[in-house]
């Protein structure tokens, strides 16, 4: 199976998105023919476009920016839906992690639904969606993702789509949350952004 | 303060106000734009202004002084164009990084004492069931977050059936 792995993040090095896609990738059957692709400008290439068509499978991560997909991404997506739209493919099933900086996963449902809409323009099978919470602190992980820990939940939901990943049918989107309560992520989350605010010799309540 | 927001060209945007411009602040555009690079500079570094030096960088001011905010917008799968939407995403200034509990879960912390009204217009062909649900449920996730007063929103084919003033 070809699948291609797609980082919609806008940072050029350590984003969540990246993190997300290796936990992604090492619960994928090892035999696969991985590609992967780092969607961080406005512009696909032709060759990227053909490597990508060139797929059985897509899978998306990227960070929730204003309740939707980050611009950029945007760009690239309506240049894929016109290259799908010109070129005879096959069936392409399209999967997305979408990481969200607030504790609770389903306000990642929006992007999802905009995914879906984007599927069916472009002639692509939806497959599955994940609204990943508490995503603020996946960039900051030494190490893969665990089953066991904070992120559990998300770990639980990424075995799911990837034991689905070459089921033709529609499942439905999982939404998680960190494996520990709301005010402990909101009270690190503030304290990290007080940290960074003083370190570079602010106000804190700048 | 009346703050417009468009992706449409000189030529459209002169079929949908065609006089008085001067009765709105408008951001369009002239192709000068940078994308958002997620680095949270506008909230950790220079506090309320965008690390990326267009003219751009103060949207979340221009928020803080817009009582209502119009946007006009084409239709791109349930929500805003790529123009529209990076402008968008060049606004988080206008909330501050720190979460608050706010309607039953997490948002940003308000930066200015402000209310916005936000008007939406999407313009386009063949927008399905599922795309004006999406965009429905954006608009008020949006106002949400952006502890919008209200907003609205319209779907039209033609850019003619904008109504401004």
């Amino acid at each position: 199976m070809k699948i291609a792995l797609i980082n919609g993040s806008p940072k050029v090095k350590n984003s969540a998105s990246a993190f997300i896609l290796t936990s992604v990738k090492s619960l994928l059957p090892a035999d696969s023919e991985f590609k992967e692709f780092k969607f961080n400008g406005t512009i696909l290439n032709e060759i990227d476009l053909e490597k990508i068509a060139d797929t059985d499978v897509l899978i998306f991560a990227f960070p929730l920016y204003v309740d939707g997909i980050p611009s950029h991404l945007l760009h690239c997506l309506d240049q894929m839906e016109t290259y799908f739209n010109m070129m005879e493919t096959k069936k392409i099933r399209v999967c997305v992690l979408v990481n969200c900086g607030f504790y609770e996963g389903h306000q990642g449902s929006i992007a999802l639904g905009m995914m879906k809409n984007w599927c069916s323009k472009a002639k692509l099978e939806w497959g599955q969606g994940i609204g990943i919470g508490g995503g603020g602190m996946l960039a900051s992980f030494k190490s893969p993702l665990e089953s066991q820990g904070p992120m559990k939940n998300l770990w639980d939901a990424i075995k799911v789509m990837t034991d689905n990943v070459s089921n033709p049918h529609e499942m439905d989107n999982i939404y998680t949350v960190p494996n520990y309560p709301r005010f402990l992520y909101a009270l690190g989350g503030n304290m990290g952004w007080k940290k960074q605010i003083k370190e570079n010799g602010l106000n804190r309540k700048a | 303060m009346r703050l417009l927001i468009h992706d449409l060209s000189e030529e459209q945007i002169n079929v949908v106000l065609p006089e008085r411009k001067d009765v709105m602040k408008i951001v369009s555009d002239d192709g000068s734009t940078h994308q958002c690079n997620g680095c949270f500079g506008c909230w950790v570094k220079t506090p309320g202004v965008c690390g990326i030096k267009d003219k751009y960088q103060n949207m979340g001011e221009l928020f803080s002084e817009s009582e209502e905010i119009i946007i006009i917008s084409k239709w791109f799968y349930g929500g805003f164009s790529p123009f529209v939407k990076n402008i968008m995403d060049r606004s988080i200034s206008y909330v501050l990084p720190y979460f608050v509990k706010r309607n039953g879960e997490m948002h940003h912390k308000q930066r200015y004492d402000h209310k916005i009204e936000m008007k939406v217009w999407f313009y386009g062909d063949h927008i399905t069931d599922e795309e004006r649900l999406t965009a429905d449920t954006l608009l008020q996730a949006n106002a949400i977050n952006l502890a919008c007063n209200g907003s609205e929103v319209n779907y039209v084919q033609s850019i003619t059936e904008i109504k401004l003033i």
